[in-house]
């Protein structure tokens, strides 16, 4: 299994709300990163808490301004995310901003 | 069931009470509990992060080696990450002249508690797991740590399997210290972020 | 939907304050909770994302009166019902 981004990546988090057990918290939805590196591959939690079979996914730390999370703050929050929280920051995305 | 004593004391006999039905199912053994308690306890507490620090802060080479892969590197000194449920990843994060680490986990109350033992009860309250993320400076401040404004904070929030720990700076007038007297400059409060060490 | 624990960011929770010289646990009850979650998850009776997944799904006014403990002792006796390994009547000794 190959990872889809590498350090140094813009990704950007998934907007889902989900009903089921994820580990993507809601501060940090729809928000614009950059994968600082891969922390390793490990089963997707949002599958295992209900007993579906869940294969090994990388996980990668990835960092975000807190003006980005929370529209204030100087200072930076890195998250732990499973790959199929996070998607490519498109350049058409990264252009309007 | 009457509730005498207050909410505690209710719970221990609750506790007692389920434990006792799942011996009795043979699922867990009580003995076999205070055995692993005991273990545990005595292999995992705060100390074994400060001789983590006080050796980085000697030795170069440990220093890089502990940043690179600090399961790999714990051995050296005769610590794990093991002995838990499963072994999990230790990520050691370095305060340095311009950023400051502090470490939180939002979600729950993911903690390196192979290495350290159990998490202060104030690092799995509601108030710091929302604040931190938010405001960590005034949430320093609250600790007594004032960092320059020139001091970039960095937040770490335990979401997924890696756990994280503060590496200090070392303190200024510390030259000619030994190891031991290193690590007894380091609180379990430096190693989650809330303080300068 | 968004659960009661994913409180990054929100306002208003009163301060918690330090306890000097905290012990690890603050009774045996506590640490029996502790000891016991992990025999269970090792035995393979419930995995940890399970745990965690059964703590969230608690009521969020029980959830935020709960100790710490307590929420962790809700999710073992939510689980071992759910899994049919107590029941219900079992568990609250009726």
């Amino acid at each position: 299994m190959t990872e889809r981004f590498r350090p140094g990546d813009r990704v950007l988090t998934s907007r889902a709300d989900p009903v089921h057990h994820t580990r993507l918290p809601r501060y940090a939805r729809g928000a614009a990163g950059t994968v600082v590196e891969l922390e390793g591959r490990y089963p997707l939690p949002d599958d295992r808490s209900r007993g579906l079979p869940a294969e090994l996914q990388p996980v990668y730390a990835v960092r975000f301004p807190a003006a980005e999370l929370f529209g204030a703050g100087d200072h930076q929050v890195t998250l732990a995310l499973w790959e199929s929280y996070l998607r490519p920051l498109s350049e058409e995305v990264a252009r309007d901003e | 069931m009457s509730d005498h004593g207050g909410p505690a004391h209710g719970l221990a006999a609750r506790v007692r009470h389920v434990e006792a039905l799942l011996e009795r199912r043979g699922l867990v053994d009580a003995t076999e509990l205070d055995r692993a308690l005991a273990a545990f306890l005595a292999r995992a507490s705060p100390a074994n992060g400060a001789r983590v620090v006080a050796r980085a802060w000697l030795d170069d080479g440990f220093r890089a080696r502990l940043l690179a892969d600090a399961n790999a590197a714990l051995p050296e000194l005769g610590l794990s990450m093991g002995g838990g449920i499963q072994e999990q990843r230790l990520k050691v994060v370095a305060n340095t002249e311009t950023t400051h680490n502090v470490v939180v986990c939002t979600l729950c109350s993911c903690y390196p508690i192979a290495l350290l033992g159990p998490s202060p009860t104030w690092y799995k309250s509601e108030s710091y797991r929302s604040r931190v993320v938010r405001d960590p400076r005034g949430v320093l401040q609250e600790f007594g740590c004032t960092l320059s404004p020139d001091i970039e904070i960095s937040v770490w929030d335990a979401t997924a399997e890696s756990r994280y720990m503060v590496l200090p700076r070392r303190p200024a007038g510390t030259l000619g210290h030994s190891e031991a007297e290193l690590a007894a400059l380091v609180t379990r409060n430096g190693l989650i972020g809330v303080a300068d060490v | 939907m968004s659960r009661i624990n994913d409180v990054g960011g929100m306002e208003g929770f009163p301060l918690a304050g330090q306890e000097l010289n905290e012990p690890p646990f603050h009774a045996d009850w506590e640490a029996h909770v502790f000891a016991m979650n992990a025999a269970l998850i090792r035995r393979g009776c419930y995995n940890l994302d399970e745990f965690r997944d059964a703590i969230e799904r608690m009521p969020p006014q029980e959830y935020l009166a709960a100790s710490y403990y307590e929420r962790w002792f809700h999710a073992i006796t939510a689980l071992l019902v759910d899994k049919g390994v107590l029941t219900a009547q079992e568990v609250s000794g009726d």
